[in-house]
């Protein structure tokens, strides 16, 4: 069962403020979900299964060279000296 | 002759080559078209109604110097809102991102204009692509062209309204778990997921990358092919991509051993089941043989299929913090974290949900219970479908198990609309093709046949398809006016 | 005595590489304005998709090979999920050892100098993230932060040891040893600002671990250990018991200091990176790199006594300065004289350049270069200038950048071997110093004294061995002209 403590808790590591009405109506339907999966348990944690749908030969990765972009991804916020503005860190 | 607005992507082209009719023509009409119906469909977020009208001009413009206009000139594609346009708004459907202006290009978009594609605008979704009936866009939903009290699908929605409606020739969607099927299922058109590594994901907005890919959405099988071909190939930017062969329309009809899988029919309501045997009857008319088989791991492919997309998306929607670009909501005095949390706020329910299951089930404690047994599926469910590949060419079944439902019938309880996602996921999950194709309708609602091969034999899922739509013969136009 | 257990997190940026470990920005990003250094991907753009850097693989596995790590066939990069704003996605793309794949490195040993072994857990392979500016007070900028992501992506090498240091001397000598291979392996310029971090585990008695975090520099971490043995202590002699906790280094007042609680709680949710598939290296390649790696600092030491005929002390100062030991080899190309120059190197040369220089690429501004000391070497082999004269004249060619024979010819510095010259300047000192003279007709230690007059009468350039000879003879005969 998950309640609204561990609602609160998973919330906060996911970093999403909850509305009230869902405060109210997640725990339900989140325990409807979470009992959904938990059918898989009933499979064998079987070791000798291959998980890897796709391999990369070394070979294939990217060169080292540089590759200027444009720069201009970041536009908002931007001080005069060309610092990101966030939030207080304190 | 047919409307303009009615052409087919390969008559277009024809017809612009051919001299009979102009690129500025062609779009006029479409933008006419959509003048006159979207206001039922709701299928746009943005309409770059100038950008397609320089671009014809510019296409007109080659064709009068006579020079080169790519294989796609004149050729109007809408595309999911979820995909990066330079300079176009790319939203998601979502409160977060509806100021968000890519500074490039979706390798797949660099593709269409490169084969001079006019790109029409942005069609709607579920916020994210979380969804299976765009009643999650964070804007509006959009409604089926078929008929309007219904659901088009999701969460491509609208892109195959919008194809269904004549708004676009062609459109691209994107697919995680069914999310381009479903759509061309609902709406009666033919809507194709790659094979995972055929289309480049670069400029994609991820929500679970190991399962998604763009594919294209079009009203003919001939058209598919041709974006097919298009968007295809292994890009530098995307580490997942591989090097594929192209696809042709076949010339030819081909026998193939044709296998239906039981369980996804008999789960089916029954005007679906019905629809599906008819057209497995028709296979075997002409000359496919036609057996039926059963899959042990599908039980657990939907569980398996929220786990994964779930985790994978509460990582990549982290980034959506607000300070690098985002909506409007000024920092003022709080303190970073406050801050995340309350912008986070404005995510919609159903994206919330996803993210607070995919944080649960790759918390410690859990990941081995849920994360990892759902992994060890996934490679169960490939290795068990390689098998079968290796004595049918393709797997049928119904690409819905339901018809298409009216808005709100499924909103209140996420189980029972994860619950239409059942045949669809099986495909993302294997990371093979599928394709949907419209094979009849019930009661004025569209069924799709889904096809599925073994990866990168999308060549057989077309060579299936081709044959099936020429013998098929059924309303290709909603009566919209 | 108490027992104290020090383990290491090393944090090391592959300073070598041009580009970053997933785009193609500069790897070098210090010394430009901020968010200079950005693209897509480094700033998290949705989309946009990690492109693995080859090269890093590479420099990583030589990391590891020197290290005495095992180094897979098959690698994996995971996620870490964790919120902060520096962090462009909100998490970062990483190695873990799980699911049986491991991190490119694992199973290490590292011998110090008196044969004590570290063992290394493991080597991974990350990305850096980008750097917050604090920016305090002033009713403009408030108390906000300002980010900087030119650094974001950038390639780290983390290295982790068992706790198997037994106090900070062992740590230093660890830290100075691994700076001296990584220096040598040309992954990492240990003396750029902020190119190595650690992070430090602290446990006395068998209580629990304290782990310190934030040490800037490998300076620093001998610091932080005795301030953090000398806390531990105080409470353990209190009767307290020493919490598991994470404190901070401040590195202004050079304390620890508890970090809030709230940070410790990370559960950092990893799962494998869907966008970078598992990478092969293959059988061959850490066979096929080791054969290109360059040598490490104890083979160098080892060629240094075997093939130059060094010795150990001097084999070691060289070796102990990576760029002195280059220096060597040029000069060595230029005029084959190991001794000689190794002498010149590792005594005048070595104190003038500890004298004026604190720069990091001290050698690279310097006006001297191999040409210089290849001719000052031949100088006093070929007996032109005496070993006094030559410390002259290097410190003139510091100054000027002058070749040794313009500067000998410009002052007039050849050494003086003509008896005549010689025996006039005798002449003078027996004038001068009678009593002196006195002394040494029955004490020979006196004789050194004279000869020391001589040689200033004739600044430094009279040759000493014919300067002696003439001094004895007089002495003997005193009418000796
Ligand atoms: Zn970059």
């Amino acid at each position: 069962m998950i309640s609204k403590e561990d609602l609160e808790h998973l919330a906060q590591i996911s970093r999403i403020n909850l509305t009230e009405y869902e405060l109210e109506k997640f725990p339900k339907q989140l325990d409807k979900t979470i009992e959904y999966i938990d059918i898989l348990g009933e499979l064998a944690s079987d070791d000798s299964v291959n998980l890897d749908l796709q391999e990369l030969r070394f070979e294939e990765l990217r060169t080292d060279e540089i590759r200027m972009s444009n720069n201009k991804q970041l536009n908002k916020n931007i001080t005069e000296d060309g610092f990101l503005r966030g939030p207080k860190m304190k | 002759m047919t409307k303009l607005d009615d052409l087919l992507a390969y008559e277009v082209v024809e017809g612009l080559t051919e001299g009979q009719f102009t690129a500025e023509e062609y779009v006029i009409s479409i933008l006419k078209r959509i003048e006159e119906v979207e206001p039922k469909i709701h299928s746009f977020i943005t309409l770059d109604t100038e950008g397609a009208l320089s671009s014809a001009k510019l296409i007109d413009k080659k064709i009068r110097e006579k020079e080169d206009i790519g294989q796609l000139a004149g050729v109007t594609v809408g595309i999911k809102d979820n995909i990066s346009t330079k300079g176009i708004k790319t939203t998601c459907a979502s409160k977060i991102l509806e100021n968000y202006v890519p500074t490039y290009d979706a390798t797949v978009i660099r593709n269409l204009k490169e084969n001079g594609a006019i790109l029409l605008g942005k069609l709607n979704l579920d916020e994210f692509g979380m969804g299976s009936t765009t009643e999650y866009s964070r804007y509006h939903p959009t409604h089926n062209p078929w008929n309007l009290d219904y659901v088009p699908g999701g969460s491509s929605g609208g892109s195959g309204a919008a194809v269904a409606a004549g708004e676009c020739t062609v459109a691209l969607g994107s697919d995680t778990g069914g999310s381009i099927r479903c759509p061309s299922s609902f709406c009666s058109v033919v809507g194709l997921k790659p094979t995972y590594g055929r289309v480049s994901r670069s400029g994609l907005i991820s929500y679970a990358n190991s399962l998604e890919q763009i594919g294209p959405i079009c009203r003919s099988v001939k058209d598919l092919v041709m974006m097919l071909n298009i968007i295809s190939g292994k890009d530098a930017m995307d580490n997942t991509s591989m090097p594929s062969s192209p696809i042709t329309v076949p010339n030819k009809s081909n026998k193939l051993n044709v296998a239906v899988i039981k369980e996804l029919i008999t789960d089916s309501d029954q005007e679906v089941a019905k629809s599906v045997y008819s057209t497995s009857e028709k296979f075997q008319e002409i000359g496919c043989s036609c057996e039926e088989v059963s899959i042990k791991n599908l039980h657990y492919a939907l569980p398996s299929y929220y786990t994964l997309a779930s985790a994978e998306a509460s990582s990549n929607l982290a980034r959506y913090d607000n300070i690098r670009y985002g909506f409007d909501y000024p920092i003022g005095e709080y303190k970073w974290d406050t801050y995340f949390s309350n912008v986070r706020e404005n995510f919609g329910e159903e994206v919330k949900r996803r993210i607070l299951i995919g944080s649960y089930v790759l918390s410690s404690g859990y990941y081995g219970k849920y994360y990892l047994k759902a992994r060890r599926l996934r490679s169960l469910l490939r290795l068990e479908l390689l098998t079968l590949f290796k004595k049918y060419d393709v797997l049928i079944g119904p690409t819905m198990p339901i018809l298409p439902f009216k808005f709100g019938e499924k909103i209140d309880d996420p189980i029972k609309m994860y619950l239409v996602d059942v045949n669809t996921v099986i495909a993302n999950l294997a990371g093979i093709p599928a394709i949907s194709l419209p094979i009849g309708f019930s009661n004025g609602l569209p069924i799709g046949l889904q096809i599925m091969a073994a990866p990168f034999e999308e060549q057989k899922l077309i060579d299936a398809s081709y044959e099936l739509e020429r013998v098929i013969d059924i309303q290709r136009r909603p009566n919209l006016i | 005595m108490s027992m104290v257990m020090i383990g290491l997190e090393i944090h090391a940026q592959i300073t070598a590489l041009n580009s970053k470990l997933f785009c193609s920005c500069r790897g070098n990003y210090r010394d430009l304005r901020p968010n200079r250094n950005i693209c897509e991907i480094c700033c998290g753009l949705p989309g946009s998709l990690p492109n693995i850097n080859q090269k890093a693989i590479e420099y990583s596995t030589m990391t590891s090979i020197a290290l005495g790590c095992k180094v897979p066939d098959k690698i994996m990069f995971y996620r870490k999920n964790y919120f902060y704003p520096d962090l462009p996605k909100n998490f970062q793309i990483t190695q873990y050892n799980v699911d049986g794949i491991s991190s490119i490195g694992i199973d290490g040993k590292y011998e110090l100098d008196d044969s004590k072994q570290i063992r290394i857990s493991r080597i991974q392979l990350e990305e850096d993230p980008g750097r917050i500016v604090y920016s305090e007070g002033g009713m403009n900028v408030r108390n906000t932060a300002l980010i900087d992501y030119n650094r974001a992506g950038v390639a780290l090498i983390e290295i982790v040891t068992e706790p198997d240091f037994t106090g900070p001397r062992e740590v230093r000598q660890f830290l100075n040893k691994l700076s001296l291979t990584l220096e040598h392996l040309g992954v990492c310029d240990t003396l750029l600002e902020g190119s190595v971090r650690c992070d430090v585990n602290v446990s006395m008695n068998g209580g629990n671990k304290v782990e310190i975090k934030n040490i800037n520099s490998f300076k620093e971490v001998e610091k932080a250990i005795n301030y953090e043995i000398t806390r531990q202590s105080s409470v353990y002699n209190r009767n307290l018991s020493i919490e598991h906790e994470t404190r901070h280094w401040d590195d202004k007042k050079k304390i620890t200091f508890k970090a809030r609680s709230k940070e410790e709680e990370h559960d950092y949710r990893y799962f494998p990176e869907p966008d970078i598939p598992v990478i092969v290296l293959g059988s061959d390649f850490v066979a096929n790199l080791k054969e290109r790696m360059p040598e490490l600092p104890n083979q160098r030491f080892e060629r240094f006594k075997l093939k130059y005929k060094l010795s150990e002390h001097t084999s070691n100062i060289l070796i102990n300065d990576k760029k002195l030991a280059d220096f060597f080899e040029s000069t060595l190309k230029l005029h084959f004289s190991p001794t000689e120059i190794a002498n010149i190197l590792v005594t005048d040369f070595k104190s003038l350049i500890e004298n004026d220089n604190e720069s990091t690429d001290y050698l690279k501004n310097l006006k001297v270069k191999p040409e210089h000391i290849a001719e000052l070497a031949k100088l006093i082999e070929g007996n032109k200038i005496s070993r006094i004269t030559a410390k002259d004249i290097l410190v003139k060619i510091f100054e000027s950048g002058k070749l040794p024979s313009e500067v000998v010819n410009s002052s007039n510095s050849y050494k003086i071997a003509d008896e005549k010259t010689i025996m006039d300047a005798v002449q003078s000192v027996f004038d001068t110093e009678k009593s002196a003279v006195e002394d040494a007709k029955k004490n020979t230690e006196a004789i050194n004294f004279l000869l020391g007059k001589v040689m200033k009468f004739t600044n430094g350039r009279a040759d000493p061995k014919i300067a002696r000879r003439l001094i004895n003879s007089k002495l003997s005969d005193p009418e000796k002209q």
